[in-house]
Protein backbone atom coordinates (compact mmCIF):
# COMPACT_ATOMS: atom_id res chain seq x y z
CA UNK A 1 0.00 0.00 0.00
CA UNK A 2 1.17 3.53 -0.76
CA UNK A 3 2.87 5.39 2.05
CA UNK A 4 1.23 8.66 2.97
CA UNK A 5 3.83 9.66 5.53
CA UNK A 6 7.51 8.81 5.06
CA UNK A 7 9.83 9.81 7.88
CA UNK A 8 13.52 9.20 7.47
CA UNK A 9 16.35 10.03 9.86
CA UNK A 10 14.27 12.68 11.62
CA UNK A 11 16.27 14.48 14.30
CA UNK A 12 15.25 17.48 16.34
CA UNK A 13 17.17 19.31 19.03
CA UNK A 14 16.02 21.93 21.51
CA UNK A 15 19.33 23.37 22.63
CA UNK A 16 21.17 20.49 24.29
CA UNK A 17 18.05 18.33 24.49
CA UNK A 18 17.73 15.72 21.79
CA UNK A 19 13.96 15.51 21.32
CA UNK A 20 13.99 13.17 18.32
CA UNK A 21 16.89 10.93 17.44
CA UNK A 22 17.06 9.42 13.94
CA UNK A 23 13.39 8.49 13.82
CA UNK A 24 12.28 6.59 10.71
CA UNK A 25 8.91 5.03 9.84
CA UNK A 26 6.16 4.97 7.22
CA UNK A 27 2.41 5.32 7.48
CA UNK A 28 0.39 3.57 4.78
CA UNK A 29 -2.91 4.83 3.40
CA UNK A 30 -6.03 3.77 5.23
CA UNK A 31 -4.35 2.85 8.53
CA UNK A 32 -5.02 4.07 12.05
CA UNK A 33 -1.55 4.66 13.31
CA UNK A 34 -0.92 5.12 17.02
CA UNK A 35 2.12 7.01 18.28
CA UNK A 36 2.51 5.88 21.84
CA UNK A 37 4.92 7.26 24.37
CA UNK A 38 5.21 8.80 27.79
CA UNK A 39 4.92 12.51 28.42
CA UNK A 40 7.98 14.18 26.95
CA UNK A 41 8.87 11.17 24.80
CA UNK A 42 8.82 13.31 21.64
CA UNK A 43 5.34 12.48 20.31
CA UNK A 44 4.17 16.03 19.89
CA UNK A 45 7.47 17.14 18.39
CA UNK A 46 7.20 14.28 15.90
CA UNK A 47 3.65 15.29 14.96
CA UNK A 48 4.68 18.92 14.62
CA UNK A 49 7.42 17.87 12.23
CA UNK A 50 4.91 15.87 10.17
CA UNK A 51 2.58 18.87 10.10
CA UNK A 52 5.35 21.22 9.02
CA UNK A 53 5.04 23.22 12.23
CA UNK A 54 8.67 22.95 13.24
CA UNK A 55 12.10 22.77 11.69
CA UNK A 56 14.07 19.52 11.76
CA UNK A 57 16.95 17.56 10.30
CA UNK A 58 16.25 14.56 8.12
CA UNK A 59 13.35 14.06 5.79
CA UNK A 60 9.60 14.13 6.46
CA UNK A 61 7.53 13.63 3.33
CA UNK A 62 3.76 13.75 3.55
CA UNK A 63 1.80 13.08 0.34
CA UNK A 64 5.15 13.46 -1.38
CA UNK A 65 5.66 17.02 -0.06
CA UNK A 66 8.41 18.05 2.35
CA UNK A 67 6.48 19.02 5.46
CA UNK A 68 8.56 21.97 6.69
CA UNK A 69 8.55 23.64 3.29
CA UNK A 70 5.00 23.06 2.08
CA UNK A 71 2.87 23.39 5.21
CA UNK A 72 0.15 25.57 3.70
CA UNK A 73 -0.33 23.27 0.69
CA UNK A 74 -0.24 20.23 2.93
CA UNK A 75 -2.98 21.56 5.17
CA UNK A 76 -5.59 21.10 2.41
CA UNK A 77 -4.97 17.38 2.76
CA UNK A 78 -4.44 17.15 6.50
CA UNK A 79 -6.64 17.93 9.46
CA UNK A 80 -5.16 18.42 12.86
CA UNK A 81 -6.46 18.51 16.41
CA UNK A 82 -3.84 19.37 19.01
CA UNK A 83 -5.62 19.30 22.34
CA UNK A 84 -8.57 21.11 23.79
CA UNK A 85 -6.63 24.29 24.41
CA UNK A 86 -6.03 25.55 20.92
CA UNK A 87 -9.40 26.82 19.71
CA UNK A 88 -9.29 30.56 20.46
CA UNK A 89 -11.50 31.44 23.40
CA UNK A 90 -12.74 34.71 21.92
CA UNK A 91 -14.07 33.08 18.75
CA UNK A 92 -17.82 32.56 18.42
CA UNK A 93 -19.03 29.10 17.40
CA UNK A 94 -20.84 30.31 14.25
CA UNK A 95 -17.80 32.39 13.31
CA UNK A 96 -15.56 29.36 13.71
CA UNK A 97 -17.72 27.55 11.15
CA UNK A 98 -17.72 30.61 8.87
CA UNK A 99 -13.96 30.83 9.13
CA UNK A 100 -13.17 27.23 8.25
CA UNK A 101 -15.69 27.42 5.40
CA UNK A 102 -13.95 30.57 4.17
CA UNK A 103 -10.41 29.25 4.15
CA UNK A 104 -10.75 25.51 3.57
CA UNK A 105 -11.65 24.33 0.07
CA UNK A 106 -12.77 20.91 1.29
CA UNK A 107 -15.03 21.97 4.14
CA UNK A 108 -18.64 20.75 4.08
CA UNK A 109 -20.72 23.10 6.19
CA UNK A 110 -23.84 20.90 6.22
CA UNK A 111 -21.82 18.07 7.67
CA UNK A 112 -20.41 20.20 10.47
CA UNK A 113 -23.89 21.51 11.27
CA UNK A 114 -25.20 17.93 11.33
CA UNK A 115 -22.56 16.83 13.85
CA UNK A 116 -23.16 19.94 15.98
CA UNK A 117 -26.93 19.39 15.91
CA UNK A 118 -26.38 16.38 18.13
CA UNK A 119 -24.68 18.51 20.79
CA UNK A 120 -25.77 21.22 23.22
CA UNK A 121 -23.27 23.73 21.84
CA UNK A 122 -24.85 27.20 21.45
CA UNK A 123 -24.20 28.62 17.98
CA UNK A 124 -23.66 32.21 19.09
CA UNK A 125 -21.72 31.39 22.23
CA UNK A 126 -18.02 32.07 22.50
CA UNK A 127 -15.64 29.15 22.73
CA UNK A 128 -14.41 30.43 26.09
CA UNK A 129 -17.88 29.84 27.50
CA UNK A 130 -17.98 26.18 26.44
CA UNK A 131 -16.91 23.25 28.58
CA UNK A 132 -13.75 21.35 27.69
CA UNK A 133 -15.83 18.49 26.32
CA UNK A 134 -17.89 20.82 24.16
CA UNK A 135 -14.77 22.47 22.75
CA UNK A 136 -13.48 19.07 21.70
CA UNK A 137 -16.86 18.21 20.17
CA UNK A 138 -16.79 21.46 18.22
CA UNK A 139 -13.24 20.91 17.05
CA UNK A 140 -14.08 17.37 15.97
CA UNK A 141 -17.20 18.58 14.14
CA UNK A 142 -15.10 21.14 12.25
CA UNK A 143 -12.38 18.66 11.43
CA UNK A 144 -14.63 15.77 10.38
CA UNK A 145 -16.48 18.09 8.00
CA UNK A 146 -13.23 18.54 6.08
CA UNK A 147 -12.66 15.95 3.42
CA UNK A 148 -9.00 15.47 4.29
CA UNK A 149 -7.03 12.34 3.56
CA UNK A 150 -4.98 12.42 6.73
CA UNK A 151 -6.28 13.15 10.20
CA UNK A 152 -3.69 13.95 12.87
CA UNK A 153 -4.79 13.88 16.49
CA UNK A 154 -2.45 14.85 19.30
CA UNK A 155 -3.78 13.70 22.68
CA UNK A 156 -7.26 14.67 21.49
CA UNK A 157 -9.13 13.53 24.60
CA UNK A 158 -6.75 14.95 27.18
CA UNK A 159 -8.64 16.16 30.24
CA UNK A 160 -12.06 14.91 29.08
CA UNK A 161 -14.37 12.75 31.14
CA UNK A 162 -15.11 9.16 30.17
CA UNK A 163 -18.40 9.90 28.36
CA UNK A 164 -16.82 12.54 26.14
CA UNK A 165 -13.83 10.29 25.46
CA UNK A 166 -16.07 7.42 24.37
CA UNK A 167 -18.18 9.75 22.21
CA UNK A 168 -15.06 11.15 20.64
CA UNK A 169 -13.66 7.81 19.55
CA UNK A 170 -17.09 6.51 18.49
CA UNK A 171 -17.64 9.52 16.23
CA UNK A 172 -14.11 9.24 14.92
CA UNK A 173 -14.41 5.55 14.15
CA UNK A 174 -17.78 5.75 12.39
CA UNK A 175 -16.42 8.58 10.28
CA UNK A 176 -13.31 6.54 9.50
CA UNK A 177 -15.42 3.62 8.35
CA UNK A 178 -17.42 5.95 6.06
CA UNK A 179 -14.46 7.47 4.30
CA UNK A 180 -11.05 6.83 2.84
CA UNK A 181 -9.03 8.31 5.65
CA UNK A 182 -5.74 7.70 7.35
CA UNK A 183 -5.50 8.57 11.02
CA UNK A 184 -2.36 9.32 12.97
CA UNK A 185 -2.88 9.78 16.67
CA UNK A 186 -0.81 10.15 19.78
CA UNK A 187 -1.89 9.23 23.25
CA UNK A 188 -0.55 7.94 26.48
CA UNK A 189 -3.89 6.41 27.39
CA UNK A 190 -3.17 3.29 25.41
CA UNK A 191 -6.04 1.17 26.65
CA UNK A 192 -8.56 3.60 25.16
CA UNK A 193 -7.40 3.27 21.59
CA UNK A 194 -6.18 -0.30 21.80
CA UNK A 195 -9.05 -1.71 19.73
CA UNK A 196 -8.93 1.14 17.26
CA UNK A 197 -5.35 0.98 16.08
CA UNK A 198 -4.02 -0.90 13.07
CA UNK A 199 -0.40 0.10 13.69
CA UNK A 200 1.63 1.16 16.68
CA UNK A 201 4.86 3.08 17.06
CA UNK A 202 6.32 3.16 20.56
CA UNK A 203 8.60 6.09 21.13
CA UNK A 204 10.80 6.81 24.13
CA UNK A 205 13.40 9.51 24.69
CA UNK A 206 13.11 10.47 21.04
CA UNK A 207 13.82 6.97 19.76
CA UNK A 208 11.58 4.40 18.13
CA UNK A 209 11.24 1.40 20.45
CA UNK A 210 8.72 -0.56 18.40
CA UNK A 211 7.15 -0.09 14.96
CA UNK A 212 4.64 -2.82 14.11
CA UNK A 213 1.25 -3.61 12.63
CA UNK A 214 -1.22 -4.60 15.34
CA UNK A 215 -2.16 -7.74 13.39
CA UNK A 216 1.46 -8.92 13.60
CA UNK A 217 1.78 -8.40 17.34
CA UNK A 218 0.27 -11.75 18.45
CA UNK A 219 2.69 -13.60 16.21
CA UNK A 220 5.65 -11.66 17.44
CA UNK A 221 4.91 -11.14 21.14
CA UNK A 222 3.49 -13.56 23.67
CA UNK A 223 2.70 -13.23 27.32
CA UNK A 224 3.20 -16.21 29.58
CA UNK A 225 1.69 -16.69 33.00
CA UNK A 226 4.27 -19.08 34.30
CA UNK A 227 2.93 -22.27 35.92
CA UNK A 228 4.17 -23.30 39.35
CA UNK A 229 7.62 -24.80 39.21
CA UNK A 230 8.34 -23.66 35.64
CA UNK A 231 9.96 -20.34 36.48
CA UNK A 232 13.54 -21.34 35.73
CA UNK A 233 12.58 -23.07 32.49
CA UNK A 234 10.70 -19.97 31.39
CA UNK A 235 13.60 -17.71 32.32
CA UNK A 236 15.89 -19.83 30.18
CA UNK A 237 13.87 -18.78 27.11
CA UNK A 238 15.02 -15.19 27.74
CA UNK A 239 11.90 -13.10 28.33
CA UNK A 240 12.51 -9.44 27.61
CA UNK A 241 10.30 -8.45 30.52
CA UNK A 242 9.08 -10.06 33.67
CA UNK A 243 6.87 -9.05 36.58
CA UNK A 244 4.90 -10.62 39.41
CA UNK A 245 1.08 -10.65 39.36
CA UNK A 246 -0.53 -12.03 42.51
CA UNK A 247 2.66 -13.88 43.28
CA UNK A 248 2.87 -15.52 39.87
CA UNK A 249 5.53 -14.51 37.39
CA UNK A 250 4.26 -13.05 34.10
CA UNK A 251 6.83 -12.88 31.30
CA UNK A 252 6.86 -11.41 27.83
CA UNK A 253 8.67 -13.06 24.95
CA UNK A 254 9.55 -11.94 21.47
CA UNK A 255 9.69 -14.39 18.59
CA UNK A 256 9.31 -17.56 20.68
CA UNK A 257 7.12 -20.39 19.34
CA UNK A 258 3.74 -20.52 21.06
CA UNK A 259 3.91 -24.31 21.46
CA UNK A 260 7.15 -24.06 23.40
CA UNK A 261 5.71 -21.49 25.81
CA UNK A 262 2.41 -23.34 26.17
CA UNK A 263 4.26 -26.12 28.00
CA UNK A 264 5.30 -23.64 30.70
CA UNK A 265 1.96 -22.05 31.53
CA UNK A 266 -0.90 -20.00 30.13
CA UNK A 267 -0.05 -18.16 26.91
CA UNK A 268 -1.87 -15.21 25.35
CA UNK A 269 -1.22 -12.14 23.27
CA UNK A 270 -0.27 -9.19 25.48
CA UNK A 271 -2.45 -6.08 25.56
CA UNK A 272 -0.82 -3.13 23.81
CA UNK A 273 -0.57 -1.31 27.13
CA UNK A 274 1.33 -4.22 28.68
CA UNK A 275 3.56 -4.49 25.67
CA UNK A 276 4.27 -0.76 25.88
CA UNK A 277 5.34 -1.00 29.52
CA UNK A 278 7.45 -4.07 28.78
CA UNK A 279 9.18 -2.61 25.76
CA UNK A 280 9.98 0.65 27.51
CA UNK A 281 11.34 -1.09 30.57
CA UNK A 282 13.42 -3.43 28.47
CA UNK A 283 14.85 -0.41 26.70
CA UNK A 284 15.54 1.64 29.82
CA UNK A 285 15.89 -0.53 32.91
CA UNK A 286 13.74 -1.03 36.01
CA UNK A 287 13.37 2.61 37.12
CA UNK A 288 11.76 3.51 33.82
CA UNK A 289 9.65 0.37 34.03
CA UNK A 290 7.96 1.54 37.20
CA UNK A 291 7.38 4.99 35.74
CA UNK A 292 6.01 3.55 32.50
CA UNK A 293 3.73 1.21 34.43
CA UNK A 294 2.30 4.20 36.29
CA UNK A 295 1.85 5.97 32.97
CA UNK A 296 -0.01 3.15 31.25
CA UNK A 297 -2.31 2.73 34.23
CA UNK B 1 -8.49 36.46 -2.36
CA UNK B 2 -11.36 34.76 -0.57
CA UNK B 3 -8.91 33.42 2.00
CA UNK B 4 -7.38 36.85 2.52
CA UNK B 5 -10.82 38.43 2.98
CA UNK B 6 -11.81 35.79 5.55
CA UNK B 7 -8.47 36.22 7.32
CA UNK B 8 -9.21 39.94 7.65
CA UNK B 9 -12.75 39.32 8.93
CA UNK B 10 -11.25 37.03 11.53
CA UNK B 11 -9.02 39.88 12.73
CA UNK B 12 -12.04 42.13 13.18
CA UNK B 13 -13.81 39.37 15.15
CA UNK B 14 -10.88 39.07 17.50
CA UNK B 15 -10.00 42.74 17.88
CA UNK B 16 -13.41 44.31 18.20
CA UNK B 17 -11.97 47.57 19.49
CA UNK B 18 -10.75 48.21 15.92
CA UNK B 19 -14.28 49.05 14.80
CA UNK B 20 -15.91 49.83 18.13
CA UNK B 21 -13.55 52.73 18.96
CA UNK B 22 -14.18 54.79 15.78
CA UNK B 23 -17.92 54.06 15.98
CA UNK B 24 -17.96 55.20 19.59
CA UNK B 25 -16.25 58.46 18.63
CA UNK B 26 -18.85 58.96 15.88
CA UNK B 27 -21.71 58.39 18.31
CA UNK B 28 -20.24 60.69 20.96
CA UNK B 29 -19.53 63.51 18.52
CA UNK B 30 -22.85 63.31 16.75
CA UNK B 31 -24.63 63.06 20.09
CA UNK B 32 -22.76 66.11 21.29
CA UNK B 33 -23.53 68.11 18.18
CA UNK B 34 -27.19 67.14 18.33
CA UNK B 35 -27.75 67.96 22.00
CA UNK B 36 -25.40 70.79 22.94
CA UNK B 37 -25.99 74.43 22.06
CA UNK B 38 -29.31 75.89 21.11
CA UNK B 39 -31.27 76.43 17.99
CA UNK B 40 -31.05 80.03 16.95
CA UNK B 41 -32.45 81.09 13.65
CA UNK B 42 -30.89 84.14 12.07
CA UNK B 43 -33.49 86.78 11.54
CA UNK B 44 -31.55 89.76 10.32
CA UNK B 45 -31.31 91.00 6.77
CA UNK B 46 -29.52 88.79 4.27
CA UNK B 47 -25.82 89.39 4.30
CA UNK B 48 -23.22 88.00 2.01
CA UNK B 49 -21.52 84.96 3.42
CA UNK B 50 -17.87 85.33 4.19
CA UNK B 51 -15.01 82.89 4.17
CA UNK B 52 -15.84 79.27 4.50
CA UNK B 53 -12.67 78.63 6.48
CA UNK B 54 -14.56 77.96 9.73
CA UNK B 55 -16.26 75.15 7.84
CA UNK B 56 -12.91 73.87 6.67
CA UNK B 57 -11.45 74.07 10.14
CA UNK B 58 -14.44 72.24 11.52
CA UNK B 59 -13.96 69.49 8.93
CA UNK B 60 -10.28 69.16 9.82
CA UNK B 61 -10.96 69.20 13.55
CA UNK B 62 -13.82 66.74 13.17
CA UNK B 63 -11.45 64.06 11.88
CA UNK B 64 -8.93 64.41 14.74
CA UNK B 65 -10.72 62.36 17.44
CA UNK B 66 -11.47 59.65 14.88
CA UNK B 67 -7.85 59.31 13.84
CA UNK B 68 -6.59 59.49 17.43
CA UNK B 69 -8.92 56.69 18.47
CA UNK B 70 -8.09 54.61 15.39
CA UNK B 71 -4.37 55.26 15.91
CA UNK B 72 -4.43 54.00 19.48
CA UNK B 73 -6.41 50.84 18.70
CA UNK B 74 -4.25 50.09 15.65
CA UNK B 75 -1.05 50.34 17.71
CA UNK B 76 -2.52 48.04 20.36
CA UNK B 77 -3.73 45.71 17.60
CA UNK B 78 -0.40 45.50 15.79
CA UNK B 79 1.40 44.74 19.05
CA UNK B 80 -1.02 41.93 19.88
CA UNK B 81 -1.77 40.44 16.48
CA UNK B 82 1.09 37.94 16.39
CA UNK B 83 1.67 37.63 20.12
CA UNK B 84 -1.86 36.83 21.26
CA UNK B 85 -2.15 33.73 19.09
CA UNK B 86 1.01 32.32 20.63
CA UNK B 87 -0.01 33.27 24.15
CA UNK B 88 -3.28 31.32 23.95
CA UNK B 89 -1.77 28.62 21.68
CA UNK B 90 -4.53 29.19 19.13
CA UNK B 91 -1.72 29.53 16.58
CA UNK B 92 -1.84 25.72 16.38
CA UNK B 93 -5.44 25.99 15.19
CA UNK B 94 -4.77 28.80 12.73
CA UNK B 95 -1.78 26.98 11.34
CA UNK B 96 -3.78 23.78 10.93
CA UNK B 97 -5.70 25.56 8.18
CA UNK B 98 -4.44 25.83 4.60
CA UNK B 99 -3.47 29.48 4.98
CA UNK B 100 0.15 30.44 4.42
CA UNK B 101 2.06 32.53 6.94
CA UNK B 102 2.51 35.18 4.24
CA UNK B 103 -1.25 35.46 3.78
CA UNK B 104 -1.79 35.67 7.52
CA UNK B 105 0.79 38.40 8.08
CA UNK B 106 -0.43 40.30 5.02
CA UNK B 107 -4.02 40.18 6.28
CA UNK B 108 -2.96 41.57 9.65
CA UNK B 109 -0.96 44.35 8.02
CA UNK B 110 -3.84 45.25 5.69
CA UNK B 111 -6.27 45.41 8.60
CA UNK B 112 -3.97 47.77 10.52
CA UNK B 113 -2.79 49.94 7.64
CA UNK B 114 -5.67 49.89 5.14
CA UNK B 115 -8.98 48.60 6.45
CA UNK B 116 -9.15 50.48 9.76
CA UNK B 117 -7.62 53.80 8.56
CA UNK B 118 -9.74 54.10 5.42
CA UNK B 119 -12.91 52.88 7.12
CA UNK B 120 -12.25 55.49 9.79
CA UNK B 121 -11.77 58.07 7.08
CA UNK B 122 -15.11 57.11 5.49
CA UNK B 123 -16.82 57.25 8.87
CA UNK B 124 -15.33 60.66 9.67
CA UNK B 125 -16.36 61.98 6.24
CA UNK B 126 -19.91 60.69 6.52
CA UNK B 127 -20.44 61.96 10.05
CA UNK B 128 -18.93 65.35 9.20
CA UNK B 129 -21.66 65.77 6.59
CA UNK B 130 -24.35 64.78 9.08
CA UNK B 131 -22.87 67.05 11.74
CA UNK B 132 -22.80 69.95 9.29
CA UNK B 133 -26.47 69.48 8.58
CA UNK B 134 -27.28 69.44 12.30
CA UNK B 135 -25.10 72.44 12.99
CA UNK B 136 -26.63 74.39 10.13
CA UNK B 137 -29.98 73.91 11.79
CA UNK B 138 -28.90 74.65 15.33
CA UNK B 139 -26.26 77.33 15.13
CA UNK B 140 -24.96 80.24 13.23
CA UNK B 141 -21.28 80.70 13.16
CA UNK B 142 -20.39 84.31 12.96
CA UNK B 143 -17.13 85.59 11.58
CA UNK B 144 -16.53 89.32 11.96
CA UNK B 145 -20.22 89.68 12.56
CA UNK B 146 -21.10 87.93 9.35
CA UNK B 147 -22.58 84.49 8.91
CA UNK B 148 -20.16 81.85 7.82
CA UNK B 149 -21.70 79.10 5.73
CA UNK B 150 -21.79 75.68 7.34
CA UNK B 151 -22.08 73.74 4.20
CA UNK B 152 -20.38 73.93 0.86
CA UNK B 153 -20.28 70.75 -1.16
CA UNK B 154 -17.22 71.73 -3.12
CA UNK B 155 -15.29 72.65 0.02
CA UNK B 156 -16.40 69.45 1.70
CA UNK B 157 -15.22 67.37 -1.23
CA UNK B 158 -11.95 69.23 -1.42
CA UNK B 159 -11.31 68.83 2.29
CA UNK B 160 -12.02 65.12 2.06
CA UNK B 161 -9.47 65.01 -0.75
CA UNK B 162 -6.93 66.79 1.46
CA UNK B 163 -7.52 64.38 4.29
CA UNK B 164 -7.50 61.31 2.09
CA UNK B 165 -4.18 62.41 0.67
CA UNK B 166 -2.79 63.25 4.09
CA UNK B 167 -3.93 59.92 5.43
CA UNK B 168 -2.31 58.01 2.59
CA UNK B 169 0.94 59.91 3.04
CA UNK B 170 0.90 59.23 6.77
CA UNK B 171 0.25 55.55 6.25
CA UNK B 172 3.13 55.21 3.79
CA UNK B 173 5.38 57.24 6.06
CA UNK B 174 4.48 55.25 9.14
CA UNK B 175 4.45 51.82 7.46
CA UNK B 176 7.91 50.93 8.90
CA UNK B 177 6.64 51.62 12.42
CA UNK B 178 3.66 49.36 11.82
CA UNK B 179 6.04 46.66 10.59
CA UNK B 180 8.25 47.20 13.64
CA UNK B 181 5.29 46.80 15.99
CA UNK B 182 4.37 43.56 14.22
CA UNK B 183 7.96 42.41 14.55
CA UNK B 184 7.86 43.10 18.30
CA UNK B 185 4.60 41.16 18.45
CA UNK B 186 6.03 38.19 16.56
CA UNK B 187 9.29 38.26 18.49
CA UNK B 188 8.24 38.80 22.11
CA UNK B 189 7.99 35.85 24.46
CA UNK B 190 6.47 37.91 27.23
CA UNK B 191 5.76 41.55 26.64
CA UNK B 192 5.56 42.89 23.09
CA UNK B 193 5.13 46.38 24.58
CA UNK B 194 8.54 46.18 26.22
CA UNK B 195 10.09 44.96 22.97
CA UNK B 196 8.46 47.74 21.04
CA UNK B 197 9.40 50.62 23.30
CA UNK B 198 12.40 49.74 25.45
CA UNK B 199 15.15 48.74 22.96
CA UNK B 200 14.99 51.91 20.82
CA UNK B 201 15.11 54.13 23.91
CA UNK B 202 17.82 52.12 25.68
CA UNK B 203 20.05 51.93 22.61
CA UNK B 204 19.76 55.64 22.00
CA UNK B 205 20.56 56.38 25.66
CA UNK B 206 23.56 54.06 25.64
CA UNK B 207 24.92 55.65 22.49
CA UNK B 208 24.52 59.06 23.99
CA UNK B 209 26.28 58.11 27.23
CA UNK B 210 29.11 56.12 25.67
CA UNK B 211 29.90 58.07 22.54
CA UNK B 212 28.20 61.33 23.35
CA UNK B 213 26.58 61.20 19.92
CA UNK B 214 22.98 60.92 18.94
CA UNK B 215 22.95 59.20 15.55
CA UNK B 216 20.67 56.47 16.73
CA UNK B 217 18.49 58.96 18.52
CA UNK B 218 18.04 60.77 15.26
CA UNK B 219 17.19 57.56 13.45
CA UNK B 220 14.88 56.65 16.25
CA UNK B 221 13.34 60.07 16.09
CA UNK B 222 12.81 59.61 12.41
CA UNK B 223 12.13 55.93 12.51
CA UNK B 224 10.45 55.22 15.79
CA UNK B 225 9.12 58.62 16.63
CA UNK B 226 5.58 57.42 16.36
CA UNK B 227 6.24 54.98 19.15
CA UNK B 228 7.46 57.64 21.54
CA UNK B 229 5.80 60.89 20.90
CA UNK B 230 5.31 61.77 17.31
CA UNK B 231 2.02 59.98 16.98
CA UNK B 232 0.63 63.41 17.61
CA UNK B 233 3.29 65.39 15.87
CA UNK B 234 3.49 65.65 12.12
CA UNK B 235 6.89 65.27 10.62
CA UNK B 236 8.15 68.59 9.36
CA UNK B 237 8.61 67.47 5.82
CA UNK B 238 5.31 65.70 5.84
CA UNK B 239 3.41 68.75 6.98
CA UNK B 240 5.19 70.67 4.31
CA UNK B 241 4.21 68.12 1.69
CA UNK B 242 0.58 68.14 2.65
CA UNK B 243 0.49 71.90 2.90
CA UNK B 244 1.90 72.30 -0.53
CA UNK B 245 0.03 69.54 -2.21
CA UNK B 246 -3.43 70.67 -1.25
CA UNK B 247 -3.17 74.12 0.22
CA UNK B 248 -5.65 75.50 2.66
CA UNK B 249 -6.97 78.88 1.63
CA UNK B 250 -5.11 81.65 3.38
CA UNK B 251 -7.32 84.60 2.76
CA UNK B 252 -11.08 84.90 2.68
CA UNK B 253 -10.87 86.34 -0.78
CA UNK B 254 -8.98 83.31 -1.98
CA UNK B 255 -11.95 81.13 -1.18
CA UNK B 256 -9.83 78.04 -1.42
CA UNK B 257 -9.45 78.34 -5.15
CA UNK B 258 -5.69 78.77 -5.20
CA UNK B 259 -4.34 76.04 -7.47
CA UNK B 260 -2.15 73.49 -5.75
CA UNK B 261 1.45 74.48 -5.77
CA UNK B 262 3.54 71.87 -7.53
CA UNK B 263 6.11 69.81 -5.69
CA UNK B 264 4.27 68.25 -2.71
CA UNK B 265 3.56 64.83 -4.13
CA UNK B 266 6.62 64.80 -6.34
CA UNK B 267 8.87 65.87 -3.52
CA UNK B 268 7.44 63.21 -1.30
CA UNK B 269 7.76 60.50 -3.92
CA UNK B 270 11.34 61.56 -4.57
CA UNK B 271 12.32 61.65 -0.92
CA UNK B 272 14.70 58.83 -0.02
CA UNK B 273 13.29 58.72 3.53
CA UNK B 274 9.97 57.49 2.22
CA UNK B 275 11.51 54.73 0.13
CA UNK B 276 14.04 53.72 2.75
CA UNK B 277 11.19 53.51 5.22
CA UNK B 278 9.15 51.32 2.91
CA UNK B 279 12.17 49.13 2.25
CA UNK B 280 12.72 48.76 6.00
CA UNK B 281 9.04 47.88 6.39
CA UNK B 282 9.28 45.20 3.70
CA UNK B 283 12.38 43.67 5.30
CA UNK B 284 10.80 43.62 8.74
CA UNK B 285 7.66 41.99 7.33
CA UNK B 286 9.77 39.27 5.73
CA UNK B 287 11.30 38.68 9.14
CA UNK B 288 7.84 38.58 10.72
CA UNK B 289 6.71 35.93 8.22
CA UNK B 290 9.82 33.87 8.91
CA UNK B 291 9.33 34.16 12.66
CA UNK B 292 5.73 33.01 12.45
CA UNK B 293 6.73 30.17 10.20
CA UNK B 294 9.68 28.76 12.08
CA UNK B 295 8.99 29.55 15.72
CA UNK B 296 7.57 26.65 17.62
CA UNK B 297 7.25 27.81 21.20
CA UNK B 298 3.44 27.66 21.20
Amino acid sequence: MASIVEVHGLTKRFGSLLALDQVSFNVSAGRIFGLIGRNGAGKTTLLKAILGLTTYQGSVRVFGLEAARDRAALMSEICFIADTGVLPRWLRVDHAIDYVEGVHPRFDRARAEAVLAGTAIPRRGRIGELSKGMITQLHLALILAIDARLLVLDEPTLGLDLIYRRQFYDTLLSDYLDKERTILLTTHQVEEVENLLTDVLFIDHGRVVLDAAVEDLPRRFLQLEVAVGKREAARALKPFYSREVFGRPVMLFENQPRELLAELGEVRAPAIGDLFVAKLSAAAGPAAAAAAAGEAA
Amino acid sequence: MKVLAMQMRRELWEHRSLWIAPLLVALLLLGGVATLGRIQFYEGPARPAVANSPFQLMLLGWGVPFYLAAGVVVVVYLLDCLYGERRDRSILFWRSMPVSDTETVLAKLLVGLVVVPYATFALAALTSAIASAILALRHHVLVNGQIAPLWDTLTWLRMQGVMLYGLTVLLLWYAPYAAYLMLASAWARRSPYAWAFVPPVLLAMCENMVFGTNYLGRIVERGFNQVLRLAFNLNQQLAYSIGDAVPLPRSPAGGGTRPPAGGGVTELLLSPQLWLGLLAAALMLLLVIRLRRYRDDA
